[in-house]
């Protein structure tokens, strides 16, 4: 069944394209010529539905109808025709206009279909139902359809509709509709649509499936961020049901990588063709136009496949022995299966890597095994393989192993690994670089091209096309003779050191001079104590707690060393990333917690309220495995203050300096802004387990909260106690100046301004919440009040007045409370945390 | 199969009958030695090669041939060769086992008998000069395809002896001339494959090793040996990683056997038990073949001397293997999936319950070398052990002169806890092992070096390694002063063992000046502490650790003030040594100047406190409050070093390491292993 429902749903974008061979996106051209038809010759065929549906029809309803619908294929020409620059928006236009073209044009094809499979004819249902509920409204019908057409109306909008709208046909218009918004913004509801799918009747799904089937077919890492969100969110359901839901289908089907582009399509050609006599544009079968403008095309289709398979070929090489993947037979009949499974394999290994941690008893020997495991996925990279959580396509080459840190868990083992990656066009299409040996370090080549990296996009284009390739042996022996290392290695540091010891590097070429040099002792031993005060304060290395001196390394530090040391470090598109693998961790409330943060964030910027919070990305995989995007340049309070043993005022005068410097200063100023932020977030959210390992301490005076296991209905344990709305301790207050300060007043002030923008905005935050609570059995949904209690906090009926004495009394009732206190010392008990 | 019958005939009849009824095949043999034996019978030599070989007997006929009769049947010779090289390709297995046998009965018994012969009577006598070529193509050719077809292991395990053979036949493997050939047609190739896949790495790994490295030695200072070339080109990973997995298979063998007799030495019922448990896991050849270790030894020398991509293996890490020898036992059995070995293949990844013990401790190839190192160090005095000694030290040298591989010995994030293996000696306990911290691996190089200084200072001074020793610790030093890496490291360990080296060298001037230059050693380590003066601000950890030094030189000034009244001595005087001496006395200028400047100063302290005994901490303080008057000299090339290279230094030393190690494969090539039985059970089952 699923299968014939597949086969039927895409084909209103099939449509444009008479050409069976050509995929939707590169019908491109000849869309703008299809579209312009209709005006005139669509007029019939609405007519011939408004007789066969309903007998008697307004027919000014109908022309607002299909002027509105023509609006927005308008609209969405439009957007084309920006959306064409860059690049990966190109696929995605050209169906948008599709759907309504199905809506506006398509005569009796549709209602033959609206009789053989009504909930699955999406694009008629629409014009029927709102038809229908003109008749019954006219007015409110039409004000909605403004509301669609308005350039208000957002994804978020559209979310929140397609949620609360019990009428089909606006679910319907709606699932069209997303075609028309970029990618990015749809993306960031994705797991709100695919809970909807999973959990809401059908109506809805059906709206949303085919946007996510069209998405899943354009994107590798869509399909993949489908499956593994459709995986975690049925997993509550009840086993029987599950096997046989909409989501699991839904995944297998995307698993199964039916899903495929263009090439694969060859097969659905029959149907395809078949519905082109009714195409209302090209009055023959196969219309010249269509063709022609196809063919414009062809090229660029072409050297798209051609690197598609080249991409292919290299993840063969790359994941089978060399001998058999030499073979070009083996070759091709890997091309296709292959499209996810890289990637999935990665993601599998790097599971499978903390699965077997977790069974090794302590951290030491985790550590090591963690670095052995990760030498031995370096052989099988470079890749067709990403980190979903960064921002900018790429593929990875290399994990540098031996930076890898296991974190502070006391049974599951997440650790954090560094990713090298080479950043380019299109992760799908662009060529996986070639294996670099390990040992092909040019320390002289990577101090070179240092400063290329800010270079222009031209520039680094250029420049990657002339990195010449390692494989050729001869060269990789001219150039990086030992011999030479020698010679090379003290200018490397010099370089990146300062001059307090040229003396002694100077030594070297005093060889030529034959007088004797001295030296005071009292000066080697001086240099020696001054460099090692100059140094950046690092923490000493600690078995037990191996992340703390990884973390506390500044980043670009970090990533300048590792650019040394990795033979891909001279790429000028070589870009270091790194993420948190968890193995055995529901990440769901954690993506939950990032939306809702990402919300507030874009909520005070566009607000304009500086309250500062860093919501990190989650990726999660499965109902207990994930991904986190770690903070950069952040500890926690708690190895701060076992390392330091200084109270964190005492520690920000030694990082920063002097209570009147500059440094300090703004230090202090951002301590206070994203304290005001996470404080109204723990108050709106209900952040519970609000200990010092859980409180970040980036290199700019931030604090960042992470871990967001405990929100809303769920506490930690269910001790009661850790009442108070936020964590507060005397500690921070003393950063901020003391409780009569005027940073502190400034903190309240912007918890102010910070939670009246909030609550302009509430139903974009609340959205988030509600339609995740779907079907979820989510601890921190647990009760029957979370919704109302959330909706509460942002306490629509108080006067700003009444909010500020609000905020006064929870900053008042944090600070004294007793039970913050409590809480540390209860985590110090059982967890060792200070 | 009538041949079968027959041959099962054949057995028995020479299982039963004692008297002298010969055997067909001995029959055979002899007829060849009197004229053309195909003249009668057509089907001679497909009938010979269905015979089980009687190596013995075919040697001891070849050894017997005196010279006139050589020329006689040296075209039956030929044609033996010739039908043995074609039989090869036959598909009947027995045939091809017993044509390889044959040969390698050729091989030795022509050797044998012509031991002065020049190379080319040899070739001649066996192949003919015209032909020669020909027929060594057609045998490289065929061992070629054997070695790397989806044959039975155990005929990919006879074509390695015969390899082995033909490769060890002569003592000095220069002088073998039919290597020519091999060189000429390369197995290269097979053998990097065999090292590749899992399971014939498990099951023929160490031969393939062994061979590479003898193949890499022949004719090396005088020609172009194909195999220098290719070895030192080879980036394939799976190869270099499974090269490195046989070298490390065999060390951590020999690790685990040398722990097992100490354990039974100790006594104790539970050590006698566990080792008796883990003996049933060796058969007893592979016992044999770890008494010495030289050809694995060589092997890993050959690798990280030519290959710059083999310094990688060294560092990549393995779960330790655990009675993980599996693998290496010969039978052909599936291999257990090595952990961390597998190749490039998703096999992990769809994988990912791995077996897995959780008290394996992680290992890589360069901790188990140096765990063997600890043991061979540890008593030089046979020379395999010198030899081994010697090797290890020099293979430590080329590591140290890698710049990669110092930059994961000092990589703060690998840290390894190094259990090296520490000779009991009366006046220190031994070290518990569990108390080793974990720490960057060149921590363990510098303790294996400090370790070897002060256990070694003897009558019988083993100069050489001491030379080496010092100079391996040079290097290190320089990497870190290039690169500032501040070790934490107890460096004063060191300062004491070089003193008391010093110290060591004074006591027995005489009896050393004999054999040796004591005044080049001195000078290194002279230069040590020139270094540590110099250049400390650059590399050591902490600046209290620059005040010990300087502690420890006032400490034992003594040492340095006789060592500078010897130097001054030899050097004033006219002799063999004045010029080497007089390169110390300059060299230890900054440690005068030292002594010279804080020793009134701590005195004067001592005499204004009125303490007779001063106090560590007394001193330091001493020392800190009085750098800024003294002045050093700066001296020239301090961080500059020799580099490592094999010709011409250490030429002599590699050729009669290889004439040793020919000797001991020779002696250990055994064909015989692989019994007529085992085999026709297999084949029985394939064809």
């Amino acid at each position: 069944m699923e299968d014939t429902e597949l086969e039927v749903s895409p084909t209103p974008s099939d449509q444009n394209s008479p050409s069976p061979s050509s995929s939707p996106s590169l019908s491109l051209p000849s869309t703008p010529s299809s579209s312009c038809a209709p005006p005139p010759a669509a007029t019939p065929p609405l007519g011939v539905i408004s007789e066969g549906v309903a007998e008697l029809s307004l027919f000014i309803d109908a022309e607002v109808a299909q002027r509105a619908c023509q609006e927005v294929l308008q609209k969405v020409k439009l957007q084309q025709v920006e959306g064409d620059v860059p690049s990966q928006h190109s696929g995605a236009k050209p169906v948008p206009n599709s759907p309504p073209v199905a809506l506006t044009a398509s005569g009796k094809p549709m209602k033959i279909r609206e009789q053989e499979d009504d909930p699955e004819g999406l694009a008629p249902g629409s014009v029927k139902s709102a038809r229908r509920r003109q008749r019954h409204n006219p007015s409110k019908q039409s004000w909605l359809l403004r509301l669609f057409e308005s350039k208000l109306f957002d994804v978020s909008m559209a979310i929140s509709y397609l949620h609360n709208s019990k009428e089909p046909g606006v679910q319907a218009y709606i699932g069209n509709r997303l075609f028309s918004f970029p990618h990015e913004e749809v993306d960031f509801y994705l797991p709100q649509l695919l809970n909807m799918y999973i959990h809401m009747d059908e109506d809805v799904g059906d709206a949303i499936k085919p946007y996510v089937v069209h998405r899943c077919r354009q994107s590798i890492s869509f399909s993949l961020m489908c499956a593994w969100l459709l995986g975690a969110y049925s997993s509550d359901m009840h086993i029987s049901t599950q096997r046989h839901s909409r989501g699991t289908k839904l995944r297998k089907l995307i698993l199964s990588d039916e899903l495929k582009p263009a090439g694969s399509r060859a097969h659905r050609d029959p149907l395809t063709f078949s519905l082109i006599p009714f195409c209302p544009t090209s009055s023959p079968a196969t219309g010249p136009g269509p063709l022609g403008g196809d063919h414009g095309l062809s090229p660029s289709k072409r050297t798209h496949q051609r690197s598609k398979s080249d991409a292919t070929v290299s993840i063969s090489l790359s994941s089978n022995l060399k001998r058999t993947a030499s073979n070009p037979k083996v070759e091709s009949s890997q091309d296709e299966p292959v499209r996810l499974a890289p990637q999935r394999e990665f993601i599998k290994s790097l599971m499978g890597i903390g699965k077997r941690l977790a069974t090794l008893p302590t951290k030491e020997q985790k550590t090591q095994r963690l670095i052995s495991e990760l030498s031995l996925l370096n052989h099988k990279l470079p890749a067709r393989v990403w980190l979903p959580t960064a921002a900018f396509d790429h593929h990875v080459v290399r994990v540098p192993h031996t930076q890898a840190v296991v974190l502070n868990s006391k049974d599951k083992a997440p650790y954090l690994i560094y990713v090298e990656v080479l950043e380019c066009d299109n992760f799908e299409t662009s060529s996986v670089p070639i294996r670099i040996p390990e040992n092909r370090i040019r320390s002289t080549r990577s101090v070179e091209n240092l400063p290329d990296c800010g270079m222009t996009a031209e520039q680094r284009a250029g420049s990657f096309s002339m990195v010449p390739n390692y494989d050729n042996d001869d060269e990789a022996w001219s150039v990086d003779d030992i011999g030479e290392l020698q010679v090379e290695l003290p200018e490397v540091h010099t370089n990146s050191c300062d001059n307090i010891s040229q003396f002694s590097v100077d030594s070297i070429t005093s060889l030529e001079s034959k007088d004797p040099v001295f030296i005071a002792a009292g000066d080697i031993r001086r240099r020696l104590s001054e460099q090692l005060a100059q140094a950046p304060t690092t923490f000493k290395r600690d078995p037990e707690d191996p992340s703390a001196v990884a973390l506390k390394e500044p980043w670009e530090e970090k990533v300048r060393r590792i650019r040394e040391g990795s033979p891909y470090g001279h790429l000028p598109n070589w870009r270091l990333l790194s993420v948190i693998v968890k193995c055995g961790d529901d990440l769901r409330q954690e993506l939950l917690a990032f939306q809702v943060l990402q919300q507030l964030k874009s909520i005070w910027e566009q607000e304009r309220v500086p309250l500062w919070i860093k919501p990190y990305k989650i990726l999660v995989l499965s109902s207990d495995s994930g991904m986190i995007e770690p903070v950069v340049n952040a500890v926690s309070l708690h190895q701060v203050k076992k390392q330091s043993q200084l109270s964190l005022l005492d520690y920000l005068l030694q990082e920063h300096g002097a209570p009147t410097t500059e440094a300090f200063l703004s230090a202090q100023r951002n301590f206070v802004q994203s304290c005001a932020g996470y404080s109204l977030i723990c108050y709106l959210l209900q952040v519970k387990d609000r200990h010092n390992g859980n409180i970040l301490l980036d290199a700019e005076g931030h604090i960042i909260h992470i871990d967001f296991g405990f929100i809303l209905s769920s506490s930690p344990k269910n001790l009661g106690f850790e009442t108070s709305a936020f964590k507060l301790t005397t500690e921070f207050v003393d950063v901020m100046g003391g409780p009569e300060g005027d940073m502190f007043n400034y903190y309240k002030m912007l918890m102010l301004q910070g939670l009246i923008a909030a609550r302009k905005h509430m139903d974009r935050v609340l959205q988030i919440v509600e339609i995740m609570q779907q079907g979820s059995q989510l601890p921190c949904f647990h009760g029957s009040s979370t919704m109302r209690g959330l909706k509460e906090r942002f306490h629509m009926s108080l006067t700003e007045e009444q909010l500020q004495l609000l905020i006064d009394q929870l900053v008042d009732g944090s600070m004294r409370s007793l039970t913050t206190k409590l809480y540390d010392g209860f985590q110090y008990l059982t967890n060792g945390i200070m | 199969m009538s041949q079968v019958e027959k041959k099962a005939g054949l057995l028995r009849r020479t299982s039963s009958s004692k008297k002298p009824l010969k055997e067909k095949v001995v029959l055979m043999y002899d007829e060849i030695f009197k004229e053309d034996p195909a003249k009668h019978n057509s089907r001679f030599w497909d009938e010979l090669f269905l015979m089980k070989v009687n190596l013995e007997y075919l040697e001891s006929k070849l050894e017997t041939v005196d010279g006139e009769e050589v020329q006689r049947i040296q075209d039956n010779i030929n044609s033996l060769f010739h039908h043995c090289v074609q039989a090869l390709g036959e598909e009947h297995q027995i045939k091809v086992v017993n044509a390889l046998q044959t040969l390698c009965a050729l091989f030795r018994g022509v050797h044998q008998k012509n031991k002065s012969a020049s190379g080319f009577d040899i070739i001649n006598m066996l192949m003919g000069f015209d032909k020669a070529e020909q027929r060594m193509k057609d045998l490289m050719e065929r061992l070629d395809s054997l070695l790397c077809g989806d044959g039975s292991e155990s005929l990919k395990s006879l074509c390695l002896k015969l390899l082995l053979c033909l490769v060890t036949v002569t003592d000095n493997i220069s002088q073998n001339t039919i290597l020519e050939y091999v060189m000429i047609n390369s197995i290269f190739e097979a053998i990097l494959q065999i090292l590749s896949d899992v399971s014939s790495r498990g099951q023929h790994g160490y031969d393939a090793v062994v061979l590479l490295a003898l193949l890499v030695n022949y004719r090396k200072y005088e020609s172009v040996n194909p195999y220098i070339v290719k070895l030192s080109i080879v980036d394939d990973e799976p190869t270099l990683d499974g090269m490195g997995m046989v070298v490390h298979q065999a060390l951590t063998e020999y690790n685990r056997q040398y722990k097992d007799k100490e354990e039974e030495n100790q006594g104790g019922f539970f050590s006698t038990l566990t080792s008796m448990v883990r003996f049933n896991f060796h058969s007893l050849h592979l016992i044999s073949k770890y008494v010495t270790n030289e050809a694995i030894l060589l092997a890993l020398y050959e690798a990280v001397h030519l290959n710059r991509n083999f310094i990688t293996v060294l560092a990549q890490s393995h779960p330790e293997m655990d009675i993980a020898a599996t693998p290496m036992t010969p039978t052909p059995t599936t291999p257990t999936t090595p952990l961390g070995t597998t190749p490039p293949s998703l096999d992990m990844m769809n994988n990912p319950e791995l077996p897995l013990d959780p008290n394996l401790l992680t290992s890589n190839l360069l901790i188990t070398f140096l765990k063997y190192a600890s043991i061979v160090m540890q008593d030089t005095k046979d020379e395999h052990r010198l030899n081994s000694a010697r090797l290890c030290l020099i293979i430590l040298t080329c590591i140290a002169e890698d710049q990669y591989a110092d930059a994961f010995l000092h990589d703060d994030n690998m840290n390894f806890r190094v259990n090296l293996h520490k000779m009991p000696m009366r006046h220190r306990k031994k070290a518990v092992d569990k108390n080793i911290p974990s720490r960057p691996l060149v921590c363990a190089v510098l303790d294996l070096m400090v370790e070897f200084i002060v256990t070694h200072m003897m009558k019988d001074f083993p100069m050489d390694l001491y030379l080496r020793c010092v100079q391996i610790i040079h290097k290190l030093l320089c990497y870190q002063k290039k690169c500032r890496i501040r070790l934490h490291y107890t460096w004063r360990e060191l300062w004491s063992a070089l003193i008391n080296l010093l110290k060591f060298l004074l006591s027995n001037e005489t009896t050393l000046l004999a054999k040796h230059n004591i005044f080049h050693l001195a000078l290194l380590v002279v230069n040590l502490f020139n270094m540590f003066i110099t250049y400390g601000d650059t590399f050591l950890p902490t600046s209290n650790s620059y005040d010990e030094l300087y502690y420890e030189i006032v400490r034992m000034h003594q040492v340095f003030d006789n060592l500078y009244c010897m130097v001054l001595r030899v050097s004033t005087n006219t002799g063999q040594w004045k010029e080497a001496a007089s390169k110390v006395t300059h060299a230890l200028v900054n440690v005068r100047a030292i002594i010279n400047h804080f020793n009134p100063k701590i005195e004067s302290y001592a005499a204004v406190n009125h303490i007779s005994q001063l106090s560590e901490e007394q001193v330091l303080e001493v020392v800190r409050s009085n750098y800024d008057t003294l002045t050093l000299k700066l001296q020239d090339g301090l961080d500059q070093f020799e580099r490592y290279s094999e010709q011409p230094k250490e030429a002599a030393f590699f050729k009669e390491l290889v004439r040793s190690i020919s000797l001991n494969v020779r002696k250990n090539v055994s064909l015989n292993t692989l019994s007529q039985d085992v085999l026709l059970k297999e084949f029985s089952t394939i064809s």
